[in-house]
């Protein structure tokens, strides 16, 4: 069975193989405590590093690309955007918040401290 | 009489309850898929789905005034799902307009309600009346899980035709991009407040029954899709793999 990896929160989920599943709704539904906002592609609250497994993400699409930018050459995904089809393992810094809401970025367009969920 | 099931037995028999009638499956959503829609046939379908699907907000307002003060998360989630297909981006209305404009609509066409079918009308008033008049859980396991926990399993397939088929842009598609992520979540965090307050027998009877008509509706709609507007164009709906090799393609 192929095994998402959440390695920052020492916990896995499994699927079926041939599935094709969102990574962010796979922690949801598994109470593991990634951290996100929107799940629209909008605050990057979920950026993930993809340590291992990267060959069996979907290509990100444009608001990804959008939001992530030069984050996407380093090895970031946001994981509301992402799906898999095989194993993969993830990381994040516990703490991190939006990238609009960064010390020293901008808050235009932040939807912090409204959607507190997640 | 029903017992209570556990939350992994009643997940279960959710899934299994729209599965055998998944709108992905319908033969607008087939015809859609396999690259057979004229731009006039998206114009039509986006018409009426925004007479479906426009009231989003209201439906979900409705159903956070019947949802109890102790249950705070579903509140919370509600509110944050409306201010998600209003208010945090593109009104998402406004991106099935934008979509609409780029097959030959215009606003003007779509926002009238009289050139919505009546399927399309009976639609939003069974969900004016599931979030109007049911228990709270009841409504989210039929707007939830019945119908927006599906919308990423039937734009999965469709997104990547718009592009490479039928030559839409990334931003003329949007209204596609962002549904299949974002309603992975709301599906998501509906069945996790469905599976937490549908806590007797009798709900989670009612949350299936729901579920299930949900499911029938958004089928038969989605075939009457076909029916109104694709069908005098296309005839009746064959499967590829069952099509004479003369009409292949
Ligand atoms: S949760 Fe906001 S970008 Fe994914």
């Amino acid at each position: 069975m192929p095994r998402i990896y959440f390695k920052t929160a020492d916990a896995h989920v499994d699927f079926a193989e041939g599935e094709e599943v969102n990574v962010l709704r796979m922690a949801i539904r598994e109470d593991i405590d990634v951290p996100w906002q929107c799940a629209s592609g909008n605050c990057g609250t979920d950026r993930l590093v993809v340590e291992e497994g990267a060959e069996n993400l979907d290509p990100p699409r444009r608001r990804e690309r959008a939001r992530l930018g030069e984050l996407v050459d380093k090895g970031y995904r946001l994981a509301c955007q992402t799906y898999t089809r095989g194993d993969v393992t993830f990381s994040w810094d516990p703490d991190q918040v939006g990238l609009d809401d960064e010390p020293g970025t901008s808050s235009g367009g932040s939807r912090a401290g409204w959607a507190g969920s997640g | 009489m029903a017992e209570l099931m556990s939350r992994s037995e009643f997940r279960v028999a959710l899934e299994a309850a729209f599965s055998g009638t998944m709108a992905k499956d319908a033969s607008f959503s087939r015809a859609w898929a396999t690259g057979k829609l004229h731009k006039q046939h998206f114009v039509h379908w986006a018409t009426n789905h925004y007479h479906y699907i426009g009231p989003f907000g209201d439906y979900l307002g409705l159903m956070y005034a019947n949802t109890p003060d102790h249950a705070r998360d579903a509140k919370d989630f509600l509110l944050q799902n409306m201010y998600e297909e209003e208010l945090s981006d593109d009104r998402h209305t406004d991106l099935l307009i934008r979509f609409a404009e780029a097959c030959g609509g215009t606003r003007e066409y779509v926002q009238n309600r009289d050139n919505a079918m009546p399927f399309a009308k009976g639609m939003q008033g069974w969900m004016y009346y599931v979030s109007g008049r049911e228990n709270f859980v009841v409504s989210s396991a039929a707007l939830i899980v019945g119908l927006e926990s599906q919308v990423p399993s039937i734009y999965r397939t469709q997104y990547p035709t718009l592009i490479n088929k039928y030559g839409f842009s990334e931003w003329e598609a949007e209204f596609f991009d962002l549904h299949i992520t974002s309603d992975e979540i709301h599906g998501e965090r509906g069945y996790q407040i469905v599976l937490k307050y549908a806590d007797t027998p009798e709900l989670q009877q009612r949350c299936l029954h729901f579920v299930r008509e949900a499911a029938d509706m958004r089928f038969a709609y989605t075939k009457a899709l076909y029916e109104n507007y694709v069908m005098p164009d296309l005839g009746p709906w064959v499967e590829e793999d069952e099509r004479e090799p003369a009409l292949v393609g």
